[in-house]
């Protein structure tokens, strides 16, 4: 027994070399973890981390995740989809749409000047035409990571800036589209028709599938079960797996699916949202950095600094680099940008990452391209994403004059509330508003001073109503004695761009006491009277007060119609008789209160202009009460 | 515009292009974008086996091979490579993983990945899976580890398939380990052995050639894939990858597959199959 105790607890112990999924998945998260961290400390971007952090890892590397391992490039598929879907729902349309002359013009020359060079260089070096193409495609597209730079100096809304980030909406489909194409020839014994007709069939499916159905069906999925919100990401995730599954239906890759869910789901899902934040979560922290390592597995130094690569690397820099730069000068002199401004076009469009590395894999998959090749793209990232920084901190330091433009009217929408049963028109508008800026809706439960705490049951139904009509926005609460001064104080918080005010009955002690502070929103305040299910024809009705207020109420009412809302004259004395319970006046002064004298059931919603310059609460009583009874 | 220069900015960019096309023209012309493939013998692809014929990979002779999935697999390398005519020889197993391919450009032979066999040859991206399977006689079930190691069991020495035998299995009675599969088999039929183990698709395929004589009763759990091996530090290496990438990408391999193996191995497992829970 003695001798048993002085045995070595080696040879009690059965310790086995560590091996099976756990111990390669905690290879991959240490990767995730210590990757970004050591190089970032170089101000190496952590993207850089990640592919070498799979390099080290993999087979050319230690060995720890082995070459005939499925688990890791699997996790790398799913984490590529997620990436591409992210690029397109992260994009801001509107931009595109405000800027669409300059979006074009830029957006066809960063796209083409690159093509061509890249398919130029690959012809020369003597490849398939499948191949040259397919460089050209992954040259032109571009990822844009040094945007935080930009937005983070104030220059976000400058119009260079705009004109990339717009741009890349463009850029990004065309390589996608190419890619489809080359993907579609590659291999095959199929004539040019019948790949031209596949290609436009597939699309055409695709984009129908993507822009009308998935839309139409991730509304639906978010109003019926948006409550939970685990579940609107997990729509979200089905939506961008079923338009990959469709695309490769017809022969396309999957990530061209993806990236049009993201146009498609761009509306629903507003950057600043919720959902966007989870999105955005769970793809940093695990989905796309696994894609990155995964892509490292393949990284090899031995083949990165053989010359022949590193050749190549130089072509693919001048190639890509070279059309960047011609794309952002001459548009730059066509559109009368200044020299930092075209410098921020150049910076911004030239760093190569997501779509690169997506056509890039895509093309080591179909058998296109080998390993030097993607080595090559590889330099060219690590070099692009060095001159983007570069040049984006430089140009960004002499844009002196930057433009601050107006933040449009949805960016952020502050709906404050007492009785949630009552504000769905007003929320239904919010939504509309928001939507229509790619903003965000912040619903706010503005509760009295006489009663500081809500019940369980009226916070769920809280968050039921708001997650019914489709709002993404973080819901809170806050205590105030006064509806329209609790609202206001939560947009002046928020910053909001639009505080809707929603009353269903003003009490009586706003109406009468006129506790609201004169403390200023940062934009407008509209009064919402009453509560609908859905929203029927918007009016405008009468001169709705100052031409501050009118421009104002007809900006609202644009986004609420989507179009130009209808006129009534308010000297119309049958335009009660036009009335819907569902439709949306807006209102002033004695219009407004002709719609106050009628019925909650014939009076629908009625929408009225804060003035800014007047007493808040003498302002309630005057503008929206309605009569009693 | 005031205060630009875009003239020299736009003749930067300009000649950036320029000079990338004319340093690609002008550069090496041989590189190409999935990697360049030298026959050891002009116009020829030369590959050596184990066995021929072999149920479902190799049919005819060494002097006139006429089917066969790596017969198929060879020759779509050969039409992918620009080469006119494929030559087989026939080069023991044992040689092959060593790293002898006795002149040839690459082998293929059913030949399971291991980090040993690496040392010794140098191999393409897989193109198969092949996890362990049983062979049995016809009426012989195998419903789990206990009834297999009751089994009397003969195996090719040397293999993979030794190792997952006697890794997985453990059978109660020595098995026989015997120089070649064919004598394994031999062994199988005349009734010296009960079950015989092998890669899935061989086993597959002697099921499916001689179903009166074999059936496939287990598969095991296992991420054994097959690949052509080449000779270590071959410069074809990259060429031979991008082929086979290509080949499961186009539907070659998944074609081949169906043709000779008679099942679809899309993703290498053929799920008609029960597979057999080891315990760890």
């Amino acid at each position: 027994m003695a001798a048993d105790l002085h045995m070595p607890i080696a040879s009690l112990v059965d310790i086995s070399s560590p091996k099976g999924a756990p111990w390669e998945f905690l290879v991959v998260f240490a990767t995730l973890l210590i990757g970004p961290l050591v190089v970032q400390r170089a101000r190496v971007p952590g993207i850089i981390g990640l592919l070498l952090g799979g390099y080290v890892i993999g087979p050319h590397g230690l060995g720890l995740i082995g070459s005939g391992n499925s688990t890791l490039p699997d996790l790398g598929q799913l984490g590529l989809l997620y990436l591409m879907f992210v690029a397109g729902v992260e994009l801001d349309l509107n931009l595109l749409r405000r800027y669409r002359r300059s979006t074009v013009l830029f957006g066809l020359m960063t796209f083409s000047f690159p093509m061509v060079a890249g398919t130029i260089v690959g012809l020369a070096l003597g490849w398939e035409v499948e191949a040259a193409i397919l460089l050209g495609a992954l040259l032109s597209s571009h990822t844009l990571l040094a945007y935080p730079t930009v937005r983070d100096a104030g220059q976000a809304s400058d119009p260079s800036v705009a004109t990339v980030v717009g741009s890349t909406v463009l850029s990004d489909t065309l390589a996608l589209v190419v890619l489809a194409g080359v993907a579609g020839s590659a291999g095959g014994n199929r004539s040019a028709i019948e790949i031209a007709v596949q290609l436009i069939v597939g699309l055409s499916v695709l984009i129908g599938f993507s822009l009308l159905v998935l839309p139409a069906l991730a509304a639906w999925a978010f109003r019926l079960l948006g409550a939970q919100r685990s579940v609107r990401y997990v729509v979200a995730i089905t939506a961008f797996l079923s338009a990959a599954t469709v695309a490769e239906l017809f022969g396309i890759e999957g990530i061209v699916g993806a990236f049009f869910a993201g146009l498609a789901l761009n509306r629903l899902v507003p950057n600043e949202g919720q959902l966007m934040d989870r999105i955005g979560f769970f793809g940093g922290a695990v989905f796309i950095p696994v894609f990155l390592v995964s892509v490292g597995l393949i990284l090899n130094p031995a083949v990165m600094v053989q010359g022949a690569t590193l050749k190549l690397a130089a072509y693919f820099i001048l190639a890509c680099l070279g059309g960047k730069a011609l794309a952002a000068t001459l548009s730059a002199r066509l559109l009368g940008f200044s020299r930092p401004q075209a410098g921020l076009l150049f910076a911004l469009s030239s760093a190569q990452a997501a779509a690169t590395l997506a056509a890039t894999v895509i093309g080591f998959q179909l058998g296109l391209f080998d390993s030097s090749v993607v080595n090559a793209v590889l330099v060219l990232i690590l070099v692009s994403v060095l001159v983007s920084t570069i040049v984006a901190t430089r140009a960004s330091a002499r844009l002196t004059s930057a433009e601050h433009g107006p933040r449009p009217l949805g960016t952020r929408v502050v709906v404050g509330m007492r009785d949630p049963a009552h504000a769905r028109g007003a929320l239904l508008i919010a939504v509309r508003i928001a939507r229509a800026d790619g903003g965000v809706v912040y619903p706010v439960l503005v509760l009295p001073d006489t009663a500081p705490v809500a019940s369980k049951a009226t916070r769920e139904r809280f968050e039921k109503v708001v997650a019914a009509a489709g709002v993404d926005g973080l819901p809170s609460t806050i205590v105030d004695g006064s509806l329209q001064h609790g609202a206001i104080h939560a947009g002046a918080v928020a910053e909001a761009t639009l505080v809707l005010v929603a009353e269903h009955e003003p009490s009586d002690e706003e109406a009468t006491t006129g506790t609201a502070s004169p403390e200023p929103a940062h934009g407008p305040v509209a009064l919402v009277s009453g509560s609908v299910e859905r929203l029927g024809i918007v009016r405008l009705l009468g001169d709705l007060g100052t031409e501050h207020d009118r421009e104002t109420a007809e900006e609202i009412a644009t986004r609420v119609a989507g179009g130009a809302a209808a006129r009534i004259d308010q000297d119309d004395e049958r335009f009660s008789d036009h009335l819907d319970p569902q439709d949306v006046t807006f209102a002033s002064g004695e219009a407004a209160e002709k719609l106050a004298a009628l019925p909650d059931s014939e009076r629908g919603i009625v929408i009225t202009m804060l003035d800014e310059s007047a007493p808040r609460g003498g302002h309630t009583a005057a503008a929206s009460e309605p009569a009693p009874g | 515009m005031s205060g630009t220069k875009p003239g020299r900015a736009v003749r930067l960019g300009a000649v950036a292009l320029l000079a990338a096309s004319l340093a690609a023209c002008g550069g090496t012309g041989e590189m190409g974008a999935a990697g360049t493939f030298t026959p050891r013998t002009p116009n020829t692809l030369t590959i050596a086996t184990a066995q021929i014929p072999d149920p479902g990979f190799w049919t005819g002779t060494a002097g006139h091979p006429t089917g066969g999935f790596e017969y198929g697999l060879g020759r779509a390398l050969a039409a992918r490579f620009g080469l006119a005519h494929i030559s087989v020889i026939e080069v023991p197993f044992a040689k092959i993983v060593s790293g002898d391919l006795g002149g040839a450009d690459l082998a293929l032979s059913d030949i399971t990945v291991t980090e040993q066999r690496e040392q010794h040859v140098d191999f393409s991206t897989e193109y198969l899976a092949a996890p362990p399977a049983i062979l049995v006689r016809p009426g012989t079930h195998v419903a789990d580890v206990d009834g297999a190691q009751e089994l009397q069991w003969a195996v090719e020495k040397g293999t993979t398939l030794q190792s997952a035998l006697e890794e997985s299995i453990k059978p109660e009675a020595a098995p026989l380990i015997l120089p070649h599969q064919r004598e394994a088999l031999l062994a199988l039929r005349v009734g010296r052995a009960q079950a015989v183990m092998l890669d899935l698709p061989v086993a597959l395929a002697y099921a499916r050639e001689s179903p009166k004589t074999y059936a496939v009763a287990a598969q095991l759990p296992s991420e054994d894939v097959l690949a052509a091996a080449l000779p270590k530090g071959s410069e074809n290496v990259e060429a031979v990858d991008s082929a086979m990438r290509a080949f499961k990408a186009d539907g070659t391999i998944e074609r081949l597959g169906r043709t000779w193996l008679h099942t679809d191995l899309a993703e290498g497992r053929a799920e008609q199959i029960p597979a057999l829970r080891i315990n760890e």
